[in-house]
């Protein structure tokens, strides 16, 4: 008459909860979904290509003159670039610059970004509206003229430079939204009881706001990395910054200008460096899912 | 009224904001390496020009003299610009950097005005219906897909579009705005010829731009369906059509604000697009301005490009009002 | 089908009045533990001139109920099994699109607990009663506006200006006004309050209660009122409802119950709230926390775990709602003389079971000192 069916499924008790998982969050988060999994292990080679990429090759890449803008063979897998030199090799190589500055910069602009929204978002007055000025100011300036504009004046050959430059120029798409966050918070009481409790501002921010925009700030530490790859290869491309290393961006003028375009058989050289920044994009944006379950303990089930 | 001092907090804030850029950039010059401004009177000088006229001819091209306190060329700068001088062009002999740009901006604007309708209303159609079918195969996919394409850089949507329809199968005009051999004017072959160099062009532009519309689309309308209203209006019996209507027209409000920001973003890609097609437009002016090191035309197009940005977005405040009666009062 | 009466089934008494009968009700919501059950098997009967009020816990899925008779429960939630009928218009657990809708405000007028939202804050309040009426087929859209001015007079405000304002421009008190205009514009024969007055300040609320006084009595409607607040009942109710763990446990005559509740959880309840005069440390918590859909027993009675009253036998099967007397019904083992002991006792005196030392009271909602039973 009652319930009776549910007895079969549990005993007359009430639900226990389920046991905790004795594997880490963060691997369960990561490889919870195939697609997930996919992307974070190509992810990992990229990080892994970074590092020992260059390596692998002697710092002047051998060149064969013989062989200039030859397609994909037995000998070079991907192909030769205009100087012979291995297409493969230099993507290899080339990505250690891309994959630095791009980290340096993501992390760099999140920082500031995210010190600047929370800074503003609860302290009212004048750091409030200064630092809003600021961050509106930085928003209008167009990033990438600002950027070629800059490259005239400072020379980004390094990639801490690049990370250095896009950086600071990139963190007030970050700040705006975390600002309105934190003021969202600040609405919400929980930050008047902290401070009626006599917490101090730093308790406040660091302990109260930041775990709440947490999962925010992950996502654009994924999103400022692309960003970053697609702004420094694009500012090679245009031929902004004078190339002294071998890179991705590098790879790609040369590519256009060599003429790849119109040679089918160099197609190789353009579409190299061009698949792995596709690659990487792709990646990062089947995990950008992950980081908000990582952070939201509500969505973890 | 509260209204009349919003707008006036506007205006102020965006008047403001113009001459801080204009300041920024009167600096930037002034430090470029090598000082080209000295390297330049340097120049004429050695030429054997007077140094009166030498000062004259340097400050045309930059809007300032070269050997006056810094004070006082950062005064002549402002007047200058105020009225509308921003130089003249190196690379184009001489000429005011105003005309190259006025002869430019057109191609650049009319583009980009096109390309932002289309990435505006396919990413708002397609945003709607991904935040509709959020937990289904479907509507990941669309939301997936959309990320993606947003992620892609323009240079490189722009190159592969290039590449497959103008090299590999010529389907398209290479590069230009029209057909050389057609003579510009309110003709019909001219008119077809614009409008078949501008489809890739365009294609490039609403590929990269339509994914972040459709994103942000996404997420305001799945934000305003957990709203209150909703649900009431779906008790009170009211039709899913109008229900609709009030889901998309809340939603869109968020969206009126990056309207204005992603007007920047517009300016960026022309770099990309307008060089690789080959068309003339500010992007391209900007681009061949640094190898041609041509100063004066780099800095009085980031400018332009800085104040359109700037009046566009004053706009967009001013016009909030009426899209938004809360912010009325 | 459209009835003008509800339809009485085989072995119910014709019953002219009733306009909502709801039998048998279960509403389930799927978890990741499968479905749970949110409303079990309830059986409520609403009538035309009558306010009947619901009281129980948060939790105890009387919103949910008075959501089915709209046929509003959303997914992860579903009707699993039961029937409501409410007049003129049948079955609405079977009713879906058009059909549907039309009931909705035309027949059964919903009255918000978040009203202060409940609004498009993008339209004046006129151009959505147009709205309203257009989407019900109204042929003179305008004549709801005449009415709702009618109904904004009657409830003392400004018609002309609420009709041209936007919802941000109306205090708290007007929306929850207005969010009544609206359940009544298109003549609805059954009213459902949930929570009215929750959010309201207390001269708002007296306003406001007035007004369903009122407005119930011309109209002759069956109102319902969901609320967690016993001193609303007290106040308003013909007939009390208590829903426990999604159980009905008692209903009756409002002042009947409340005078002699026959559910140790009802009389909990009174027990719990302060009276104005007197100790009030003679109100007694009740201890425990009330259950969830997780933490709800599946077997026997859903209260015996707080119940100071409980036997072996409730362990075991769940007790069935029963009239005990005309028009009164209960769910409970328990003799009714224990009960009324239990009722009756003396604050200091406790049993083993209701000790409150070391356990929660019941939350505390809006701190009017009619409070009941916490939310």
């Amino acid at each position: 008459m009652v319930i009776a069916t549910a007895d079969a499924i549990v005993d007359e008790t009430e639900i226990v909860a389920p046991p905790a998982s004795r594997v880490p969050l963060v691997i369960r988060v990561l490889f919870g979904r195939p697609t997930r999994a996919v992307a974070t292990v190509i992810l990992l080679l990229f990080a892994l290509m970074a590092i020992i990429g260059p390596m692998l090759y002697p710092n002047n890449l051998r060149v064969d003159p013989e062989h200039i803008f030859a397609g994909p063979s037995a000998k070079h897998w991907l192909g030769t670039d205009y100087a012979g030199a291995d297409v493969l090799a230099e993507i290899l190589v080339g990505s250690r610059y891309v994959i630095t500055s791009a980290i340096i910069a993501g992390i760099l602009m999140v920082a500031i970004g995210t010190a600047v929204g929370l800074i503003s978002g609860y302290y009212r007055g004048v750091a409030e509206s200064g630092l809003m000025r600021i961050t509106d100011f930085m928003l209008t300036l167009p990033s990438l003229p600002l950027l070629i504009v800059l490259s005239q004046k400072w020379k980004f050959g390094s990639p801490l430079m690049m990370g250095l430059i896009l950086g600071i120029t990139g963190w007030a798409f970050i700040a705006r939204p975390i600002r309105s966050q934190a003021l969202s918070l600040r609405e919400r009481g929980f930050l008047e009881a902290a401070r009626g409790l006599g917490l101090p501002a730093r308790h406040v921010i660091w302990r109260e706001i930041l775990p709440n925009v947490a999962p925010f700030v992950a996502m654009n530490l994924l999103l400022s990395f692309i960003g970053s790859i697609y702004a420094q290869t694009g500012l090679f491309f245009l031929g902004a910054v004078p190339y002294s290393s071998t890179n991705w961006g590098v790879m790609l003028r040369q590519a256009v200008e060599g003429g790849a375009l119109q040679a089918s058989s160099a197609i190789a050289y353009l579409l190299a460096p061009m698949g792995c920044i596709m690659l990487i994009n792709l990646c990062v944006v089947l995990l950008l899912d992950a980081t908000d379950e990582l952070f939201n303990p509500r969505l973890r089930g | 009224m509260a209204l009349a001092r919003y707008i006036a907090a506007k205006l102020l804030a965006g008047i403001v904001m113009i001459w801080a850029v204009a300041t920024f950039t009167f600096f930037i010059v002034h430090s470029l390496p090598g000082s080209p401004v000295d390297a330049a009177l340097a120049q004429k000088l050695a030429a054997g020009i007077p140094y009166e006229e030498a000062q004259q001819q340097i400050q045309a091209i930059y809007n300032f003299v070269p050997t006056d306190s810094l004070w006082s060329q950062y005064r002549d700068y402002l007047w200058r610009l105020l009225h509308g001088d921003l130089g003249q062009s190196i690379s184009y002999g001489g000429v005011p950097v105003r005309s190259v740009i006025l002869d430019n901006a057109p191609w650049t604007l009319s583009l980009a005005v096109v390309a932002l309708l289309i990435s505006f209303a396919l990413g708002l159609g397609v945003g709607v219906l991904a935040a509709m079918k959020r937990n289904t195969a479907s509507g990941n996919g669309l939301t997936l897909s959309g990320s993606f394409l947003h992620g892609i850089p323009t240079f490189i949507t722009a190159t592969l579009l290039f590449f497959i329809f103008t090299t590999k199968w010529p389907v398209f005009p290479y590069g230009d705005a029209y057909d050389i051999n057609v003579t510009p004017g309110f003709s019909g072959p001219f008119i077809a010829s614009v409008i078949s160099h501008a489809i890739l062009p365009l294609a490039a532009y609403v590929i990269s731009g339509y994914g972040a519309w459709m994103l942000v689309t996404k997420s305001s309308v799945v934000s305003v369906l957990g709203d209150d209203f909703v649900v009431a209006a779906e008790l009170r019996g009211i039709t899913t059509g109008r229900k609709m209507r009030y889901i998309v027209r809340n939603a869109m409000l968020p969206l009126f604000t990056i309207l204005a920001l992603s007007a920047g973003y517009l300016f960026g890609g022309s770099l990309f697009i307008e060089t690789i097609f080959n068309r003339q437009g500010l992007g391209a002016l900007q681009f061949n301005s640094i190898g041609a090191r041509d100063y004066p035309l780099m800095m009085g197009s980031f400018l332009v490009l800085t104040v359109s940005v700037i009046l566009v977005n004053i706009i967009a405040d001013l016009l909030y009002p009426i899209i938004d009666p809360r912010v009325r009062r | 089908m459209v009835d003008l009466i509800v339809r009485p089934r085989a072995g119910e008494t014709i019953d002219t009045d009733a306009a909502v009968r709801i039998r048998d009700l279960t509403v389930v919501y799927k978890t990741a533990a499968g479905e749970l059950p949110a409303v079990s098997h309830a059986n409520l009967t609403l009538r035309a001139g009558e306010i009947t009020g619901l009281v129980g816990e948060s939790g105890s899925g009387k919103s949910t109920l008075a959501l089915s008779i709209l046929n509003g429960v959303r997914a992860p939630g579903r009707i699993s099994t039961g029937s409501v009928d409410v007049v003129n218009a049948g079955d609405v657990t079977t009713l879906a699109g058009a059909e549907l809708r039309q009931v909705r405000g035309g027949t059964v007028g919903y009255v918000f607990q978040a009203s202060q939202n409940s609004l498009n804050p993008l339209k004046t309040i006129g151009k959505q009663l147009l709205d309203l009426g257009r989407s019900h087929g109204v042929a003179d859209p305008k004549s709801l506006i005449r009415r709702a001015r009618e109904l904004a007079e009657q409830m003392g405000m400004d018609a002309d200006r609420v009709i041209m304002s936007h919802q941000h421009e109306l205090s708290g008190g007007m929306r929850q006004r207005v969010g009544i205009i609206f359940a009544l514009v298109l003549n609805a024969k059954v009213l459902i309050l949930d929570e009215p007055t929750t959010a309201l300040d207390m001269l708002s609320q007296a306003a406001v209660l007035e007004i369903v006084r009122q407005v119930h009595k011309e109209r002759h409607l069956a109102t319902l009122i969901v609320t967690h607040d016993m001193g609303v009942v007290a106040e308003l109710a013909d007939r009390l409802a208590v829903m426990y763990g999604g159980r009905l446990v008692e209903d009756g005559p409002a002042l009947d119950v409340l005078r002699q509740p026959e559910h140790p959880y009802t009389a909990a309840l009174i027990r719990a709230m302060p009276r104005i005069v007197g100790d009030t440390a003679s109100a007694r918590a009740l201890p425990g926390r009330p259950p969830d859909l997780m933490t709800v027993p599946r077997r026997g009675c859903v209260f015996r775990d707080r119940c100071p009253l409980a036997m072996p036998k409730c362990a075991d099967t769940e007790p069935q709602l029963v009239e005990w007397m005309p028009g009164r019904h209960r769910a409970c083992y328990a003799d009714l003389s224990d009960v009324t002991a239990f009722a009756a006792q003396p604050a200091t005196s406790v049993g083993a079971a209701a000790q409150p030392t070391a356990t929660a009271t019941p939350e505390a909602g809006s701190d009017t000192v009619t409070e009941g039973a916490g939310q």
